[in-house]
């Protein structure tokens, strides 16, 4: 009964330890690859941000717009830091999701192959969403010149219009992309982009029937007898 | 024939049967049916009347017209010399009808005309607009002699022009070109221009027919590369300059575009040039200057203020990244004044231009949207212009434009502390 007692002590405690044994080879494997990823990430977060900044990063998305963007979306980092921060979190990120397998936890490992096969899909809709919002820009402010420029009255709306047409598309196209309720998401999108096209048609033609005259007469009317264009040449 | 300068094989063998010229007349064209006739009946003219002993040649370099531009060409002739008083007309008349190829625009044009130029051996070249209503055959004596018989190597031109025409010339090129460079070319993007054999090869080498430079900033192109590589230059007094009516479908925010940015595109290239220059210099002008009656023009001042107006309220944004906040505030407390009192003082418009020559260096924002957005602001100072000098006759707009220019060269200081290295 005795021997009975202390053989199944120790055997317990033999495969207790011989569990221990075998997961602390892969706890500590797993803390000193994240160790090294924090590291790393520090590494390349500041050798990233000098790098750009010495290639005018900042000034390009001055240019570009982006930082605009960035002050209108209340983040007060320079572009610079962000992409440095960004690439530090995503070794961070890498660093611990290799930790992690390196316990061989069977459920651990399964969640993060399924979220390494998501990740794709996350990116590109990322991705879609940044150049969306600097092409819904880049392009407001282009029809905001233009109208501007052709004395076109209320040249901020047109703006806005497209601004918004166009972050639609992109946020569309982002939820499409992530799988989210795709038939709903496209449906959705038609409805809406229809509805705006129907309320911009039905507001220019009611509510703004003089100023659709005088538009729609200085592109098409006969300009013959017109007095309205200068007659001079600017060079 | 540098490698650089292609011509197409048919060309060369048309210029190898006409052989060695002395002077070459290029024109550029396209859908210039209208107009170019005359133009062709006064260069064939001015060769007879001014160049009988020399070899002269006529090259029509075409963008594609669909007018029959070329058929005119090849056809316009001055039925009797004797009329314009051409006592031995010239043997032969050299005129040769090309397409041009490259990038659309006039400096692709002018390419083939100086490659076929240099091809020739010619000793001088001139360049004259296809659209002039107003070209005599002394127009090709006065671009053409000061190179032959005084050596100088550019002829701008110099023109009687209504007092409210070429306002981006007089209010932004010339006095900014005069500011930066330090000489007085009162036409710097005139049209008409002569050409030494030297300064010719000299442009042809350049590295810009493949830029946007030569589709449309050619004419200011020409000229600084004149000025700042030490060309002997001169100014030709040519008489009145009356174009076709212009081509309703030429958009002014698109030739602002064109021609004030390229003016910033040769401030990058050339700013060891400019930073050095103080003051300017007067430019020896030739030719017999006279008066002559214009034709009225309409100038539709409401509207050019409406659209500045509605710039000062909209356009803020973008103002904002490009204009000193000084500036800015000034320019938008002037859309508030009414018309009758509305004036946009030299010395702001000095700054405004200078501050988008400065964002224009520091890419604050993209280089189209940049310059669109200058022109409600030229607008404002056109409008401002036209009310100033309502009354006043040619000499008082010129004393204008001069003080202008004087605005210009003092505050080119501001100009250049701003500039980044």
């Amino acid at each position: 009964m005795g021997a009975t007692f202390s053989e199944r002590l120790l055997g317990a405690l033999d495969v207790f330890f011989e569990g221990v044994m075998r997961f602390l080879p892969g706890l500590l494997a797993g803390l000193l690859i994240i160790t090294v990823g924090v590291l790393a990430g520090w590494v390349v977060k500041a050798v990233a941000r000098r790098a750009l900044v010495v290639a005018r990063f900042d000034r390009f998305c001055e240019s570009a717009g982006l930082t605009t963007i960035l002050s209108r979306a209340d983040v007060r980092a320079t572009p610079s830091a962000l992409v440095a921060s960004l690439l530090f979190w995503l070794i961070l990120a890498s660093s611990l999701m290799a930790g992690a397998s390196a316990l061989r936890v069977d459920v651990i490992n399964r969640l993060i192959a399924e979220s390494f096969l998501y990740l794709p899909r996350v990116l590109s809709a990322l991705g879609i969403l940044l150049v969306g919002f600097l092409l819904a820009n880049f392009l407001s402010r282009a029809a905001l010149l233009s109208a501007v420029n052709a004395h076109v009255p209320s040249p901020r709306i047109i703006g806005l219009v497209v601004k918004f047409l166009i972050a639609v598309l992109a946020f569309a196209m982002a939820l499409e992309q992530l799988e989210i309720a795709k038939s709903i998401v496209l449906a959705a999108f038609i409805i809406a982009f229809g509805a705006v096209m129907l309320g911009l048609a039905i507001a220019f033609g009611f509510g703004g029937r003089d100023v659709a005259r005088r538009v729609l007469e200085r592109q098409f009317g006969d300009r013959g007898g017109e007095d309205d264009d200068d007659t001079f040449r600017h060079v | 024939m540098s490698a650089s300068t292609p011509l197409p094989e048919d060309l060369r063998t048309r210029l190898a049967e006409v052989g060695e010229v002395d002077v070459v007349v290029g024109i550029p064209s396209f859908n210039n049916a209208s107009t170019i006739g005359h133009v062709v009946r006064a260069v064939q003219a001015g060769f007879a009347k001014y160049f009988p002993a020399q070899r002269t040649l006529l090259v029509n370099s075409d963008g594609g017209s669909s007018d029959g531009t070329p058929e005119v060409v090849q056809t316009a002739s001055v039925a009797d010399l004797a009329t314009v008083l051409v006592a031995e007309p010239q043997k032969v008349v050299h005129r040769i009808v090309t397409p041009y190829h490259g990038l659309p625009g006039k400096g692709s044009a002018l390419r083939t005309v100086f490659a076929a130029a240099r091809e020739v051996n010619a000793r001088a070249c001139a360049v004259v607009d296809a659209d002039l209503r107003s070209i005599t055959p002394e127009w090709i004596d006065l671009l053409v002699s000061p190179v032959l018989r005084l050596g100088y190597d550019f002829v701008a031109p110099l023109y009687s022009r209504h007092k409210y025409d070429g306002t981006i010339t007089n209010g932004i090129v010339y006095p900014l070109t005069r500011a930066l460079y330090g000489l007085r070319v009162r036409q710097p993007i005139g049209g008409e221009f002569g050409l030494s054999t030297a300064l010719l090869a000299h442009l042809l080498d350049q590295p810009v027919w493949e830029t946007e430079v030569a589709s449309f900033g050619i004419d200011i192109w020409m000229t600084t590369t004149a000025i700042t590589d030490g060309f002997r230059i001169c100014q030709s007094f040519l008489g009145a300059k009356i174009h076709d009516a212009k081509d309703p479908g030429v958009d002014l925010a698109v030739m602002l575009t064109q021609v004030v940015g390229t003016v910033f595109l040769l401030m990058e290239s050339h700013v060891n040039a400019w930073r050095n220059a103080t003051g300017s210099a007067p430019v020896r002008e030739l030719g017999f200057e006279y008066a002559v009656g214009l034709e009225p023009v309409r100038v539709n001042v409401e509207r050019m203020l409406g659209i500045f107006g509605t710039a000062a309220r909209e356009l803020v944004p973008v103002w904002e990244r490009v204009l000193e906040p000084g500036t800015l505030a000034s320019v938008r407390s002037l859309a508030e004044a009414p018309q009758s009192a509305f004036r946009f003082p030299a010395e702001l418009w000095v700054k405004a231009v200078y501050e988008f020559a400065l964002a224009h260096h520091r890419k604050a924002i993209t280089r189209d949207h940049l310059l669109r957005s200058l022109t409600p602001l030229y607008l404002g100072r056109t409008a401002s212009f036209v009310l100033e000098t309502s009354d006043a006759g040619a000499g008082e707009v010129e004393a204008v434009v001069e003080g202008l220019c004087k605005e210009y060269e003092r505050l080119k200081p501001y100009l250049i502390e701003r500039w980044e290295v």
